[in-house]
């Protein structure tokens, strides 16, 4: 089975800073893979560890996306390529890119997060489906593929609902899959020395958005803090009323 | 200006109703509901078995023929999906995850990034948006929406199996005072040990993502946060949470929030209106003490 990841990079946003103005500071952060995506690469591997087959991971970067490529192969994706020209979250642009080098390999399944932990945009898996003419599941927690044929667990409020897909198709999953593995050293090492596939993007950023702040909410909130045992009759008394 | 709104969720689109009300007329396609055609809209479509593929199909159709000029999905699974395919079938742009909207002669929306970090304020021309679900409070009004059913063609996808989860019921977002648990607390155990304060304020219990997805104290449909509920409560008593951002942007609804945690430097206390720093398992038993 051929299956192709989509992996994404991101600033490690637990380590962004506010400026005086309450801009973040995005210089000089390091970069990891996201979150969702590692339980991509997850489930991609487990498909591979079921039913035999080849992983291809794939990144719309920079050149700096390496670090994250050799991380999926160390987690055991086989071959992998990094798409640069990355400069924005922009899920047609990126949607357009992925799409032109997916076309030129044939996968059974195409396996992504459901949401990027940045912009939670999670309009990937449509634009792709729509670019490739796939079917598409989003937000899975359970692959099982038989033949052609793969059943997907969605979750959703109240139930959780298997759905019956042709493939090739489009797959997004939810953090709930499975738990990301942690390769080991050995692992690790081997990975380092691996190829990695590095090719233009060429994307075709639009001009159509403006940001006119980007600053972290301020809060409105009172603030009023009491330590060493007091605060308890105060509180005590604004939960009043709701009796 | 017209618009049309989607979500699989009718409580989504009676808020998107509430929030664009006065801006601009409206249509509306959602599931079943008995009180949506109460919310504004003109024509209120209802479906049945949708899925990706024999909704996207016809709201295509829809979009084209009544010439929207802005076209609005509730952000749920459904909803982002059909964004996406929508967005490139109608070479129409998509603004995701908005919680605000202004239009003059240019549109500005807002909405979270890098995590819930910031907000992204954003001047665009583009006529499709996702929602982030708790975009206001819904409100009726007196006018009443001309209701309709829509026939959707047979869908691909096949419905295989369906497993009812166990789910306490009661939907958090409609609470009027939340008590909610983070890892704070310790174990399942100690849930029990909450619980005086959960009765004695009527309260409705929620947790964290941890407490919610990774320990499994509580069932998947009491997390709160960015990926999961947003509320609005009277009253959020946060107990044992430190107040992640993500979790934060679940909070924001809320009209008074108070936090408990021993740590002092928790980010909760940041965007509390009253906290108190000390061991939630002496002060939640002085506090329903007091209430009595």
């Amino acid at each position: 089975m051929d299956i192709a990841v989509l992996v994404k990079q991101t600033v490690d946003m637990d380590q962004i800073k506010l400026n005086d103005n309450n801009e973040p500071i995005m210089d000089n952060l390091p970069l990891k893979m996201d979150i969702l995506s590692k339980n991509a690469v997850e489930a991609a591997v487990q498909l591979k560890e079921k039913y035999s087959g080849k992983v291809t991971g794939i990144i719309f970067g920079t050149e700096r996306s390496t670090s994250t490529m050799k991380e999926a192969y160390a987690m055991g994706v086989d071959d992998g390529t990094v798409i640069k020209g990355y400069k924005k979250s922009d899920p047609a642009v990126t949607g357009a890119v992925l799409a032109d080098v997916l076309k030129k390999s044939k996968f059974d399944i195409i396996i992504l997060g459901d949401q990027s932990s940045d912009s939670y945009s999670g309009l990937l898996a449509g634009i792709l489906s729509s670019e490739l003419g796939l079917n598409v599941i989003t937000n899975a927690i359970g692959i099982e593929i038989k033949d052609k044929i793969a059943n997907v667990t969605v979750e959703s409020e109240n139930e959780d609902i298997t759905v019956e897909t042709e493939l090739p198709a489009i797959v997004s999953v939810a953090q709930e899959i499975n738990e990301p593995r942690l390769p080991k050293v050995m692992q690790i090492m081997a990975a380092g020395k691996k190829n990695i596939n590095i090719i233009d993007g060429n994307p075709d950023y639009k001009d159509d958005t403006r940001i006119i702040s980007d600053k972290a909410p301020e809060s409105q909130r009172k603030k009023i803090i009491y330590e060493d045992g007091k605060g308890i009759d105060e509180v005590a008394k604004i939960l009043k009323v709701v009796k | 200006m017209k618009a049309l709104i989607f979500s699989d969720e009718p409580k989504n689109a009676r808020e998107i109703l509430t929030y664009l009300r006065g801006k601009m007329e409206m249509d509306v396609i959602s599931t079943e509901d008995k009180e949506l055609p109460e919310y504004g809209a003109q024509k209120v479509y209802f479906y049945k078995d949708g899925f990706v593929d024999n909704l996207s199909k016809f709201l295509a159709d829809h979009i084209s023929k009544n010439k929207y000029d802005f076209v609005f999905i509730s952000s749920t699974n459904i909803g982002r999906e059909l964004a996406g395919i929508l967005s490139y079938k109608l070479k129409m742009k998509c603004m995701p995850e908005i919680f605000s909207f202004e239009h003059g002669g240019k549109t500005i929306t807002k909405r979270f990034f890098h995590g819930g970090k910031t907000v992204v304020e954003e001047e665009s021309d583009f006529h499709m948006f996702t929602v982030s679900a708790g975009i206001c409070e819904a409100e009726k009004t007196d006018k009443k929406s001309d209701v309709s059913n829509i026939n959707l063609d047979k869908s691909n996808y096949k419905i295989i199996n369906v497993k009812s989860k166990n789910t306490a019921g009661t939907d958090i977002r409609n609470a009027k005072v939340i008590v909610s648990i983070g890892r704070g607390l310790g174990s399942e155990e100690n849930i029990k040990k909450i619980q005086p304060l959960v009765d004695e304020l009527h309260a409705e219990v929620a947790g964290s993502r941890p407490v919610c997805l990774d320990y499994k104290w509580l069932s998947e449909d009491k997390q709160v946060g960015l990926s999961g509920k947003k509320v609005r409560p009277d009253f959020y008593i946060a107990l044992g949470i430190s107040g992640q951002i993500q979790h934060i942007a679940g909070i924001r609804g809320s009209k008074t929030i108070i936090a408990i945690n021993k740590d002092k430097s928790a980010p909760i206390f940041e965007e509390c209106d009253y906290g108190i720093v000390g061991d939630l398992f002496t002060i939640v038993p002085e506090l329903v003490e007091k209430l009595k």
